[in-house]
């Protein structure tokens, strides 16, 4: 069982921006994702627990590794996608992924060939495994990244915004594929898609302004929210007075006129409706 | 809308910093060049402004490369600005007009790049000012300014260079959209300039090279080679000549590439080349997930470290950068190697040492391309790639990967010289020369590049790591590699300690392999080496993983990759750096130290201004010397005793001995009866005073010890004297100089008026009736007149040893080789001593022992230069008298310098031309047999008569050595036209010399020990002279002039006792020659304006115009015409190629425009004013002209 323990992390950019403000969080086995808007603190935050950040204070520790002053230990242990994942031009997928699980400490040939191959495999790039990487897709590109990140075994997996740019049907695999891995070690997986955290994670956190404004179980929080978000659909000039008059979540549009959903305790009537909240009405009441 | 591209180009560049940095740093440059005394560029020497046009125009020229680094940028961001900011699908939806775009855009890049360079005039101007005013400089070095040397210089040079260099850039990067094509378009126009550079080196070619070079650089160095002091103070660069040429070739040349790139340029986006991925057969094999282990032990790095060198090896390996600068420098040196090694028309062997010396010229400058290219490149591809994070966070030590970065780009390096290496060895198969010595290749590579390639790795990795900017990145690297050399010039830091990387230089001879700076060098590498393996370790802290941070988040997370190992490791590295740091400090500083230019300038000041009341004192003269020498080549060192007898040739009594000590040899002098009155060390100046006064006529002994001994190892070799196998010294090295040594004065005038030193007192004018002034010869001055000499001179049992004279003794003592040689006759006092394991070649002509004393390795022309002994002996003792010797001797010696010289009956010969010069083609002159017969002639002219020490006295014997040699040449070839093809050799270094002489140019006569005149010049008048008034006549007279003066006592003669004897020869027609030639500086210019012919009956008759002028110049090169009254060879050619004369006559020209007919008897091709190019005249192409029919 491995836990990852998070304490007053903060960091403060030099120009005034505060990334990271006294950030707490324990986090074990299992998928935890970090919902939250652009802007807000997370890939700070996964590049610090990454290594690839220094924090202005606090403490991050995985089990016994202390991950701030002992960054090579957590390296040996960490899988990471960044969210902006590229390729050496000129080499090939199994090239690359050959260098990465050497520098994993996989130094054995065998044991790396078959670790490459299965990978390879799994994020279905196998028949492309002798392409340049440079010619791949964005969504094979992505897949590379996530086949990468799985490499030897790692306690700690961090991956930021993994399903940028797949399709549904490379969405479902990688899904899939996290599930696999995920049931004995820590995987973090931020992303602003509110669906993503809905599929896979049972815990989570929403990040905003740097601060963690919310962490718990998606269903216990849905669970908070029931009886209180209303809805209704109204004309387009009228969303500014109704932003006025209640607590409004979310306005999006829905086949061409806007679908408002408000948050009260009682029942505001005026034509409003009760429905089920959803993880996307937490996200809004939260970040608000 | 072109005007809103155009200024909106320049205005947004205005705004930013770059062109001001660039502007400054050329503005400080230059005004650090124009201020200081200690930075010569330009040829801004002597009577040449610091601020001559010419002047300002060579720092056009040098700073245009620099400023081609600058138009890349402005013509990429011009060209790709848009694109990088992906904001090019916005613009070019928009109705711009596609030409206002593409060359508002050029234009604006155009004046932008300019606008650096102008940093030049402004150095210029600066310097001017202020150079003088804050005293760094004479006021008087600096001449008025000409506004037309500015504008030209930027019409001329600038304007175009940049408009070719741009076009180039500019439409290699609007094709190919990549900043890395950019770089490769500049890379392509550097190289196009070296490769027409080297086309360049022979005389024949520079025509070519003046207009295939792109810059227009040496188009003006070809126009303006023969310019005189006053030309280059007030002529500034011009829309003439072969410059004007060059720049229409290459503007429309660049006119035509835009036009193309205009052509092909399009608002549309291309069609992106896309491989289609094909879904491979499909794999029914199914992986599972392995059982797998993690390492992280030792053993481990290694293959981190291999993964790493792979990746970066491969990645430099397959850019097209590498690729083209690796298919340049194999051009490069093909081409290079195709020129050959020329030397006066002909060809050395393809030694190996020419060979390495090629490879490396060639590959230094592409290694430092590639240094700070790949080491850029690979401390940024990760974060290019947007791999970083993945990589950063993977739990590698950065070291590993920065000593991977660090070895591949050894290799990368490597790979480039072992190549041409390879080509080289190709070359010298094809060429037929087997004597292929790996070895060399092998150790020179290893003692000269690898480690300098290993240094400059890892320091430019550690530059990139710590400024983590790549493009300062690049401006620091290029700052260290070579700006530092530069402003270190200034300071006068000549340690090799502070330029990365260096060593003292190092020349490997056939002789003497790598001599004797071997063990500094290896000292310095390892030294260097140090440092770069401990910059490489600092740059394994700094080197950020993750994110960018500031540069103090740094240092407190680069404690975090301190650990113990790390922390050993570094010390021990920077421990083992300064321990080797304090040894080549103490040998090279302390135990062998050495002055500054600025140090000896103070202890010649404190000579002079201490000791120059000496300068009258009496000196009696030797007389007889007997010399006892040791030599001991293993370990450099020699003793010798020698025995001196002196008598006072004065009236006076003489009652001190002043002696001016040599440096390098310790030497101690004993005289009886005398007492050590004054003794300066630092000054080397010692004085006896003796107990009894020598009385006129009075004989004194004495006897001196002399030893050299080397210690320890030094910055650079101070002597290539004493060495292993090769050893040559002459008298002057071993015996202190009697007296004060005027030749220890500064002898630059501006330097001695920077020092408030009186305006040194020039060679003895030349004087009608001499009387004291003739009392000296200029070769001993004064302190010997003829002498008797005799050696013991002994060596390592595997050595010969050689002392002037007959040897009359030889044996074996203490296991080592004796030698006993005596003088026959009387002789100068002027010897060499050399020792080195010789072969002997051995000839007997008519009593004498002709011997070629050579190494083993350089048997080729032994037989050739015997016959050349017999040869020149045989002319000179049938024309000018007998030869007082009983052997002639050439003894090779190492190629550090490239010289022979005469002493007497022996000449030693440099191993590197007379030996390995290729001279199997009989058909080609042979500059070979030239220098033997010139040496020879020495035997003549030097020995047996010597000048005065006094204007026109080297004249008596270089130019006369000159004369007997071409006269020698002229017998063996029997072919006019070919020694037009030799002479054309010595016109040209009369006329370059007169360019660039620092004084002033005097008439032949009144030569004052210039090589230019009384080799050059020489030759051409005593040539032109025989071929005037007759070749016996001429021997007629040198004959009556030795015989009057040989072997005499003085007073020694002058050049007038000579044009007595010649005055005496010529009828009274011929008398203007000795006033135009020999006592006046005579210039000619012919034009050769038609040349026509018309058939009668069966002969041609042939029409001939000619426009003539004959000048006089002044001692700095003012010219004036005057009246034309002289006869001049006209003739015709039968062919184009000028090789067979059909005809030729004297004619008188009496006029500017003169009219010639005469009839030949078959149809000649070409006309020709001076047909075989006798007469001095600056520019000859306009003599000669197709013939065509009337």
């Amino acid at each position: 069982m491995a836990t990852l323990k998070i304490e007053n992390l903060t960091k403060v950019y030099p120009n005034g921006v505060k990334a990271l403000d006294n950030v707490s969080v324990e986090i074990s086995n299992g998928m935890f994702g970090l919902l939250g808007p652009n802007g807000a603190g997370k890939s700070s935050l996964m590049r610090t627990l990454a290594t690839l950040q220094e924090a202005d204070s606090g403490t991050v520790f995985l089990n016994e590794i202390d991950v701030l002053n002992n960054p090579i230990e957590l390296r040996k242990t960490l899988g990471y996608l960044p969210q902006e994942f590229g390729v050496y031009p000129k080499i090939t997928a199994e090239q690359l992924l050959n260098h990465i699980a050497i520098l994993k400490g996989i130094t054995n040939g065998k044991e790396r060939k078959e670790m490459v191959n299965y990978l390879l495999q799994k994020v279905n790039l196998y028949e492309q495994r002798n392409k340049s990487v440079k010619g791949f897709s964005g969504g094979m590109k992505q897949r590379v990244g996530i086949a990468q990140a799985l490499i030897g075994n790692p306690q700690l997996i961090i991956v930021d915004e993994p399903t940028a740019g797949l399709d549904p049907g490379e969405r479902n695999r990688f899904h899939n594929l996290l599930a696999d891995v995920g049931q004995e070690v820590i995987i973090i997986l931020s992303t602003h898609i509110v669906d993503d955290v809905r599929e896979l994670c049972s815990k989570m956190a929403i990040m905003n302004l740097g601060q963690l404004v919310f962490h718990g179980s998606p269903t216990d929080v849905i669970q908070e929210l029931k009886g209180k978000v209303w809805q209704k659909s109204i004309a387009r000039t009228e969303v500014a007075e109704y932003q006025q008059k209640y607590q409004v979540i979310s306005d999006k549009m829905i086949a061409g006129t806007p679908l408002i959903h408000v948050l009260s305790e009682t029942n505001p009537s005026n034509g409003f409706e009760l429905v089920e909240p959803n993880l996307e009405d937490v996200f809004f009441t939260k970040i608000n | 809308m072109f005007t809103e591209f155009f200024t909106k180009e320049i205005t947004s560049a205005l705004k930013r910093p770059m062109i001001y940095i660039f502007l400054f740093i050329i503005t400080l440059l230059v005004f650090g060049a124009v201020a200081s005394d200690n930075v010569v560029i330009g040829g801004s020497v002597g009577n040449v402004y610091k601020n001559a046009p010419h002047v300002i125009t060579t720092y056009v020229s040098i700073l245009t490369i620099f400023g081609l680094m600058i138009a890349t940028a402005f013509f990429n961001n011009a060209a790709l600005r848009d694109y990088e900011n992906d904001f090019n699908e916005i613009l070019f939806s928009t109705p711009i007009k596609k030409s206002a775009y593409f060359f508002g855009r050029f234009f604006g890049a155009l004046v932008l790049s300019t606008i650096p360079l102008l940093g030049v005039f402004l150095g210029f101007l600066l310097g001017a000012v202020i150079g003088p005013a804050a005293g760094w400089i004479e006021p008087d070095r600096i001449g008025p300014f000409y506004f037309s040397s500015f504008v030209n210089n930027y019409l001329l040079l600038i304007l175009p260079n940049m408009f070719f260099a741009g076009a180039i850039i500019f439409a290699m990067a609007n094709q190919w959209k990549s900043t890395v094509i950019s770089f490769v378009g500049t890379l392509i126009i550097i190289i196009g300039y070296l490769v027409s550079g080297t086309l360049l080196s022979d005389l024949e070619n520079q025509v070519l090279g003046a207009l295939t070079d792109i810059f227009g650089m040496r188009a003006y160095s070809v126009d303006a080679r023969y310019f005189t002091p006053m030309e280059k103070n007030t002529v500034s660069i011009g829309f003439s000549g072969w410059l004007l040429y060059n720049r229409m070739i290459w503007i429309s040349v660049g006119i035509l590439i835009l036009a193309v790139a205009y052509k092909l340029f399009s608002f549309t986006e291309k069609q992106k080349k896309t491989k289609e991925i094909k879904p491979e057969k499909k794999t029914i094999t199914q992986f599972y997930l392995p059982k797998i282990s993690l390492n992280f032990n030792a053993k481990s790095q290694l293959t981190f470290f291999n993964s790493f060198f792979k990746i970066s090896l491969l990645s430099i390996l397959k850019s097209t950068t590498y690729k083209i600068l690796f298919v340049f420098s194999t051009i490069l040196i093909i081409v290079t190697f195709y020129g050959g090694f020329e030397y006066y028309g002909l060809h050395a062997y393809p030694l190996t040492y020419n060979m390495i010396e090629d490879i490396n010229n060639t590959t230094s400058i592409f290694v430092i391309i590639i240094l700070v290219f790949f080491s850029g490149e690979l401390i940024w591809k990760d974060r290019n790639s947007h791999i970083n994070e993945v990589i950063d966070s993977t739990p590698h030590f950065s070291i590993v990967s920065l000593i991977a970065k660090a070895v591949s780009l050894v290799i990368v390096t490597s790979l480039i010289n072992l190549f041409l290496i390879l080509i080289a060895l190709f070359y010298q198969l094809i060429n037929g020369y087997t004597n292929l010595e790996l070895s060399v290749y092998a150790l020179d590579f290893l003692y000269n590049n690898l480690p300098k390639y290993a240094t400059w790795s890892m320091v430019l990795l550690f530059i990139q790591v710590i400024i983590n900017n790549k493009y300062i990145g690049y401006f620091i690297s290029i700052l260290f590699l070579f700006l530092l050399d530069i402003i270190f010039l200034m300071l006068e830091i000549n340690t090799n300690m502070f330029r990365i990387g260096a060593t003292p230089s190092m020349t490997y001879s056939d002789m003497n392999e790598f001599g004797p700076a071997l063990p500094s060098v290896l000292w310095f590498n390892l030294y260097w080496f140090l440092f770069g393996v401990f910059c490489l370790l600092l740059a394994g802290l700094f080197w950020i993983r993750g994110t960018s941070e500031s540069f103090k988040i740094r240092v407190t997370s680069l404690k975090k990759h301190l650990n113990k190992n790390y922390t050993i490791g570094i010390s021990s590295v920077f421990i083992a750096f300064i321990g080797v740091a304090g040894f080549l400090y103490y040998n090279t500083q302390i135990l062998n130290h050495y002055n500054t230019s600025d140090e000896d300038e103070k202890d010649q000041i404190a000579y002079e201004t201490t000791y120059k009341k000496y300068e009258n004192s009496l000196i009696p003269k030797v007389v007889d010397i007997k010399y006892d020498i040791a030599i001991y080549p293993e370990t450099r060192k020699v003793e010798a005793k020698i025995k001196l007898k002196l008598v006072n040739k004065t009236a006076l009594p003489i009652d001190s001995l002043h002696f001016s000590l040599t440096k390098k040899w310790n030497q101690k002098i004993y005289i009886k009866n005398a007492k050590q009155v004054l003794n300066d060390e630092k000054l080397d100046y010692t004085i006896y005073k003796l107990n009894k006064a020598l009385l006129p006529n009075d004989t004194i002994a004495i006897l001196v010890e002399a030893t050299y001994i080397n210690k320890g190892i030094e910055n650079e070799v101070s002597s290539l004297d004493i060495i292993k196998n090769g050893t040559f010294f002459n008298n002057f090295n071993i015996l202190p100089y009697m007296g004060y040594n005027e030749g220890v004065e500064i002898a630059d005038k501006n330097t001695r008026k920077k020092h408030n030193l009186p305006e040194k007192k020039r060679m003895p004018k030349l004087e009608e009736n001499c009387g004291v002034n003739c009392m000296q010869n200029y070769l001993s001055n004064g302190r010997a007149d003829w002498v008797t000499v005799e050696t013991v001179i002994s060596t390592s049992i595997n050595q010969l040893a050689v002392a002037p004279g007959s040897l009359i003794k030889e044996w074996q003592e203490n296991n080592r080789n004796y030698f006993n040689y005596k003088v026959d006759t009387i002789s100068q006092n002027f010897y060499s001593f050399m020792s080195a394991e010789y072969q002997v070649a051995r000839r007997k002509w008519k009593g004498i022992d002709l011997e070629v004393y050579y190494d083993k390795k350089h048997t080729y022309n032994t037989e050739i230069m015997l016959d050349a002994l017999q040869k020149s002996l045989s002319y000179y003792t049938e024309n000018f008298g007998p030869y007082f010797h009983k052997q002639a001797r050439i003894i090779e010696f190492p190629r550090y310098s490239t010289f022979a010289q005469a002493f007497p009956g022996t000449m030693p010969y440099s191993e590197a031309f007379g030996f390995v010069i290729d001279l199997r083609d009989a058909e080609k002159n042979n500059v070979i047999d030239f220098v033997i017969a010139h040496e020879m002639a020495h035997q003549w002219w030097a020995h047996q008569v010597v000048g005065a020490n006094m204007q026109g006295g080297t004249m008596l014997s270089e130019s006369f050595a000159e004369y007997s040699a071409l006269m020698v040449m002229k017998k063996t070839l029997n072919d006019s036209l070919k020694m037009k093809n030799f002479l054309k050799y010595d016109l040209d270094r009369y006329l370059n010399g007169r360019s660039g002489e620092t004084e002033n140019e005097l008439p032949l006569y009144k030569v004052e020990n210039q090589g230019y005149i009384h080799y050059g010049k020489g030759s051409v008048i005593m040539y032109a002279l025989q071929d005037y008034v007759g070749e016996k006549n001429v021997n007629t007279a040198l004959k009556n002039f030795l015989e009057e003066y040989r072997y005499k006592e003085p007073p020694y003669p002058t050049s007038l006792n000579f044009l007595n004897h010649l005055e005496a020869q010529l009828p009274d027609s011929q008398k203007y020659l000795i006033t135009d030639w020999f006592k006046e500086i005579t210039l000619y210019d012919f034009r050769l304006t038609e040349a026509s012919y018309k058939k009668v009956n069966n002969n041609y008759e042939i029409t001939m115009k000619v426009e003539a002028y004959k000048l006089k110049a002044d001692t700095i090169g003012n010219e004036t015409k005057v009246e034309l009254n002289d006869w001049v060879n006209i003739g015709v050619y039968a062919d184009k190629d000028e090789k067979k004369l059909l005809y030729e006559k004297k004619v008188l020209f009496n006029k500017k425009n003169n009219h010639f007919t005469f009839t030949v008897n078959a149809l000649p091709a070409k006309a020709a004013i001076d047909p075989r190019k006798i007469l001095i005249e600056r520019v000859y192409t306009d003599n000669t002209k197709s013939i065509t029919e009337m």
